[in-house]
């Protein structure tokens, strides 16, 4: 481009490598953890009034670029690739985002691989309403409603009009919630949503309790809300089929300085907790949503006849066959073996002709042994394992079979046997009758 | 009835005195034609009760027993010197026609055998 002044531009990409930041690991294979997040806010001030996640965000190493959600040099992607792996959407008020995004956009971006975390509050406009459908999430559709809860809202909670609930229903998983447990409740504020019960893909993480209700805390009810109880998701996450993760949040609040410092105590319970559960909760859903906890990949698919190394082209029936196959979990800095009992291998032609669950040796190697059917034709050694918090793996092998050829079947049928008897004794019936028969007096 | 068992008894012994008439040669064939057919009955039995797998083999097995059993009745046929048909067949003649015969149903029987 610049062949006028070379001397110049040089210095000036000098300069600037000097200056800049080291070049950011992207996402990769490789390394699944993202590495640049656009988070989009309302108002600066959230910069630090949140300031404790997004510290713990950039103290894992992700590098945080903070714009106003109507920027208008906002955009995802530059001349076809994605200039940020992952976006957190803290703007629930913003009607039209500046730039070139909008939720068509966003939708590409999550379609892409990559992982968002959303979270809106009372005055959720359309447009983040419209993108959390998008992902699974129904917000109710009353703006005006936000989530009650009489029975268990936090003893704090200075309006008196029980919003602000304390609530410990959370989703039983080590992957999503990390391996320890979060003992006190969870502070929220804000709208609760609802997922589809036949969507396989989200999962409520963090559900309201029986007693909750989704209304208008100023007005009278004039119906029963449409709301209520244990179908409210307060968060809910989801984990899409190209393996990209979102976490959605019906409180802005539940991230905020304020809540993850504040002590709780649960109406009709006695105990206080010095800390809420919201710090533990946002940062483990958070190294979750990051691929920094459950991601799988399998590498080195092998299969062999007992006793020989190398893979055939064709096996034939009632061959004994290995199979095995090397599982990584990546821990946010490596990859660690992944260690399970459940991942079943399957022959598989129009249905499994054989499953089995496979064994470990604890270092990431799955294998298990077992003999053809005694069917011929195409068939595929598919490992499908989904698990839930786990990205899937969805691996498939072909795999001709053959049957015996007219050499290799056995040579005397032992069913068999006494017609073979037969014909012979009465061969040698035959031979003595001659001789009897010409040689008597 | 008394009378029916009596008539039994009196027409078996008959029988019996009539067969022990017969020329010992003629008698060595119809033990090799029992022979061949108790074989031959045996293997339908077991067929039955285990089934026919490997139908080559029952059929060749049944076969050689009552193949080589027709051709022994031939054989008695043709030698018996009473029987006006063949009587100017020489023996002889009749039993190389039975050796021949029954080579080729072994060779037969063998190669059907699996």
């Amino acid at each position: 481009m610049a062949k006028q002044r070379p001397s110049l531009l040089l210095l000036l990409s000098l300069t600037s490598l000097l200056l800049s930041p080291p070049p950011a690991f992207s996402f990769s294979d490789e390394s699944p953890t993202a590495r640049r997040i656009l988070v989009l806010v309302d108002d600066l001030a959230l910069r630090s009034s949140h300031s404790i996640f997004f510290d713990s965000l950039v103290s894992r190493g992700y590098q945080l670029e903070f714009k106003l959600a109507d920027d208008p040099s906002l955009s995802l992607q530059r001349y076809g690739q994605f200039l940020y792996d992952g976006l957190v959407l803290f703007a629930p008020s913003v009607s039209r985002f500046g730039g070139s995004l909008d939720q068509s956009k966003v939708l590409e971006f999550v379609d892409a691989g990559h992982d968002l975390i959303l979270a809106v509050d009372s005055n959720a406009s359309d447009l983040v309403r419209g993108i959390a459908t998008d992902s699974g999430a129904d917000f109710d559709e009353d703006p005006e409603a936000v989530v009650i809860d009489h029975l268990s809202y936090a003893v704090s909670d200075a309006d008196g009009d029980h919003t602000l609930i304390a609530s410990d229903n959370l989703i039983k998983s080590n992957v999503i919630l990390g391996d320890k447990a979060i003992e006190a409740p969870i502070l929220f504020r804000g709208i609760g949503h609802s997922v589809n019960p036949a969507n396989t893909l989200v999962l409520k993480a963090l559900t309201a309790s029986p007693s909750a209700y989704s209304a208008n805390p100023k007005t009278k009810l004039s119906s029963p809300p449409s709301l209520t109880g244990s179908s409210i998701s307060l968060v809910s996450v989801m984990q899409a089929r190209n393996n990209a993760r979102v976490l959605i949040s019906g409180s802005l609040e539940l991230f905020s300085n304020r809540f993850l410092r504040s002590s709780v105590q649960k109406a009709g319970s006695k105990t206080i907790y010095d800390k809420s559960g919201n710090e533990q909760f946002v940062t483990e859903a958070a190294k979750w949503v990051f691929h920094e906890r459950g991601h799988l990949k399998a590498v080195n698919v092998k299969h062999n006849k007992v006793g020989e190394t190398t893979e055939p082209g064709i096996y034939r029936i009632n061959d004994d066959l290995e199979y095995s196959v090397e599982i990584y979990e990546w821990s946010g800095k490596r990859w660690e073996p992944y260690v399970a009992d459940d991942v079943q291998v399957q022959f598989f032609m129009m249905s499994p002709y054989v499953l089995k669950t496979m064994s470990t040796n604890k270092k990431g190697l799955y294998s298990t042994s077992f003999k053809v059917p005694d069917v011929y034709g195409v068939f595929q050694f598919k490992v499908e394992y989904e698990r839930l918090g786990y990205t899937s793996l969805s691996l498939a092998k072909q795999i001709p079979v053959r049957p015996f050829r007219h050499n290799e079947y056995e040579r005397f049928i032992p069913a068999a046997f006494p017609y073979y008897a037969a014909s012979f004794s009465t061969m040698g019936a035959f031979f003595i009758f001659s001789i009897v028969y010409l040689y008597h007096k | 009835m008394a009378k029916g068992t009596n008539d039994a008894k009196l027409l078996i012994q008959s029988l019996r005195k009539a067969y022990a008439a017969t020329p010992t040669s003629l008698k060595i064939i119809d033990l090799y034609v029992v022979y061949a057919v108790a074989t031959a009955l045996i293997q339908v039995a077991y067929m039955a009760m285990v089934g026919s797998f490997p139908f080559n083999s029952f059929l060749s097995g049944v076969l050689s027993c009552v193949g080589t059993a027709v051709l022994a009745v031939c054989l008695r046929i043709q030698v018996n010197k009473d029987n006006k048909e063949f009587k100017d067949l020489p023996p002889e003649r009749a039993f190389a026609d039975f050796v021949l015969c029954n080579l080729v149903l072994h060779l037969v029987i063998m190669n059907f055998l699996g």
